[in-house]
């Protein structure tokens, strides 16, 4: 089968590899019908996740159809119609029990290598290293499903793929960012980076009641897009001098009740302290570029909470734990729990209350992967989010 | 070894370890780091230290080396290494003469750093033949290891698995190891942990060789526990297909991409 393969730092490139089997009994085989590049791909590509393996199968945002099933799959048969979280789960460990499922105990084959960088194991996860597990993912025409009876939620026919193939990511993702913010009437959110995760993260807090909703990046495609679908403002922090002193006139002095980070490790910025962490970034010092997450911790009001599910992968440098501590910031954070919000979230597209596929700008075949990444690490032509067809 | 008492309803356990602490093992593994560059490029050494890198300089430098050695493999191998900790303490004033005669000779200040380094591990060296030196009775050889994994699943049925997992209770047997099944609290399933002692051959020497080919008991019960969890929990053991064979630390440094396998391995 054709699949998109990690071949090294800023090298991608759709290979002939051979088609996915059933290992395991609760395996199921899905033909993809549609695929999207995430921006925590994108850390991979530029080599910012350690223990990636030439060849290994990119993706983790993906659907289709059950073409094979294990002898321990009871709830899905050939034929179906599938959207695929990316954390593996087994549910029937402690974790997932609680509903817990990006931390399932059992899924990462490769417990030892995470626990010696996290100090537990978690979750196994598509095409994301072999930290998380080294599953091959689907960015390719076939993937393997292990744990096929606790993961994909079955799709009705007359729902299009792109209203619903985000539930296997971003869209949880960017609501659990909302929902660690604990909304209550009148509150004002705030979100870094108007990327896919962001521009959910802002649809979800307005339909969770958020009073106001300001989303802050730098590219101006990418907060119209945020203004005209989701309900939210726009602040581009290249604009204003601070972006927290910003945010303190726009809410009155309070600052946001909370912040949710949608940027991660590689966040951009200007001035001095940007050449700071870019140079220790490269010079591998440090592993993150946390400028938004400080940014977040300072503008948070005291008191708020600083949600963060922008992807981070090591030790984060000037941390302002003294912001943090002395205003009583609660940080929430985590991989999403994609298992956990299936179902709801498709209810709420199917009775219309958001189209998730607003935020597809970019429609290419499987083959054309390469320049999908392309597009979307450059943000050339207005990309913000790329969906791949086999 | 490990003592539990039951104290106000709060038991409590004492895990007594070996009498060689992790500065002996430091001063083990450099006394075997030094030596060996001493033997191995004895040239380079001695141009480091301000000698003249020719004749008997070198043959000096090599036998040094081999001391060097010697003494990091008898502390590194023995339970209780006072003498040979002591032995470090001799060699350090033995370095001092020699680089003193060197220094006098050649008047390098290099030979001057290389004074100031030596007495720099001779603090700990002192330090630490004195610590052993204090220490009474018979010397602790092994170190207890205690392996712990929760099972989400009530305790008889946790035994039950246990009993059918034949050749993990016969490895446990083949290493004198106590195994014991406590209801985890809250409602959290069971605890399974595995205790024994570990004294590999050749004492530390010989625990790192079986650690770096992932051959040393701890990570191989680590694996085992993990594995028997998964199986007590979901039905199976977990492969991907960078590591067909689930999981095994051996396995996790050399492993193939993450990339559908040609044969699938059942």
């Amino acid at each position: 089968m054709r699949a998109t393969c990690w071949m090294g730092r800023n090298a991608v490139e759709v290979e002939n590899v051979p088609d996915p089997k059933i290992l395991n009994e609760r395996d199921a085989i899905v033909r993809i019908t549609s695929t999207a590049i995430c921006g925590s791909d994108l850390h991979l590509v530029d080599g910012y996740v350690p223990l990636m393996k030439k060849g290994d199968v990119l993706g983790h945002e993906f659907m289709g159809e059950v073409v094979e099933v294990g002898k321990g799959v009871g709830n899905l048969s050939i034929g179906d119609r599938v959207v695929v979280p990316f954390p593996i789960a087994c549910g029937a460990c402690n974790a997932c029990e609680r509903q817990l499922y990006s931390l399932c105990e059992n899924s990462n084959p490769n417990a030892r290598l995470a626990e010696k960088m996290f100090g537990h194991p978690t979750a196994g996860i598509f095409g994301y290293s072999h930290l998380t597990g080294g599953f091959a993912g689907g960015q390719s025409e076939y993937a393997r499903v292990p744990f096929a009876d606790v993961g994909p939620i079955k799709i009705e026919n007359g729902v299009s793929d792109e209203s619903v193939l985000f539930l296997s990511d971003v869209f949880p993702t960017g609501y659990m960012g909302a929902e660690m913010c604990d909304i209550s009437d009148g509150d004002v959110i705030a979100i870094w980076g108007a990327g896919p995760v962001g521009q959910f993260a802002a649809a979800s807090a307005r339909m969770l009641g958020a009073e106001r909703v300001f989303v802050i990046d730098r590219f101006e495609y990418r907060l119209r897009i945020a203004r005209e679908h989701t309900g939210a403002e726009t602040l581009n922090y290249e604009d204003v001098d601070s972006v927290p002193e910003a945010l303190k006139e726009l809410t009155g002095g309070r600052g946001p009740d909370a912040c949710i980070e949608a940027v991660g490790m590689e966040a951009h910025f200007y001035g001095p302290l940007y050449a700071y962490d870019r140079i220790k970034q490269a010079a591998r010092l440090e592993t993150e570029r946390p400028f938004a997450l400080r940014e977040a911790i300072m503008s948070c009001r005291p008191g708020g909470i600083v949600s963060v599910v922008g992807v981070y992968g090591g030790f984060v440098d000037k941390f302002p734990m003294g912001a943090l501590m002395n205003k009583g910031v609660s940080m929430r954070t985590g991989q999403c729990h994609v298992q956990r919000y299936l179902r709801p979230l498709l209810e709420r597209i199917q009775e219309g209350e958001i189209d998730p596929s607003f935020i597809i700008t970019h429609r290419l075949p499987l083959d054309d992967a390469a320049r999908g990444y392309e597009l979307f690490k450059n943000k050339q032509d207005d990309c913000l989010k790329v969906v791949l067809t086999p | 070894m490990l003592e539990s008492s039951e104290r106000g309803g709060v038991a409590t356990q004492q895990i007594r370890t070996r009498d060689k602490d992790s500065l002996a093992q430091f001063l083990g593994w450099f006394s075997v780091g030094l030596g060996t560059a001493q033997i191995a490029a004895p040239k380079q050494m001695c141009k480091l230290v301000g000698a003249s890198g020719e004749g008997a300089a070198r043959i000096v430098m090599r036998l040094m080396g081999a001391r060097e050695i010697t003494q990091g493999v008898g502390i590194l191998t023995r339970p209780r290494p006072t003498t040979w900790l002591w032995s470090r303490v001799a060699g350090d004033g033995l370095d001092l003469a020699l680089l003193g005669l060197t220094a006098a000779k050649n008047r390098k200040a290099r030979s001057a750093f290389a004074i100031a380094n030596v007495l720099a591990v001779a603090v700990p060296d002192v330090y630490e033949s004195l610590h052993l030196s204090r220490k009474q009775g018979e010397p602790q050889r092994g170190m207890l290891v205690r392996k712990a994994v929760t099972i989400n699943r009530p305790r008889n049925e946790v035994e039950q698995a246990w009993a059918g997992a034949q050749e993990l209770r016969e490895k446990m047997l083949n290493v004198n190891a106590q195994v014991s099944f406590t209801p985890a609290p809250g409602s959290r399933g069971t605890e399974l942990a595995v205790e024994f002692v570990q004294a590999p051959p050749a004492g530390d020497l010989g625990g790192a060789v079986l650690k770096l080919a992932g051959k040393d008991l701890a990570t191989e019960l680590t694996d085992d526990l993990r594995r028997f969890k998964q199986v007590v929990e979901t039905g199976e053991v977990v492969r991907s297909d960078s590591t067909p064979a689930g999981h095994l630390l051996a396995r996790q440094l050399r492993q193939r991409p993450a990339q559908p396998i040609e044969e699938a391995v059942r």
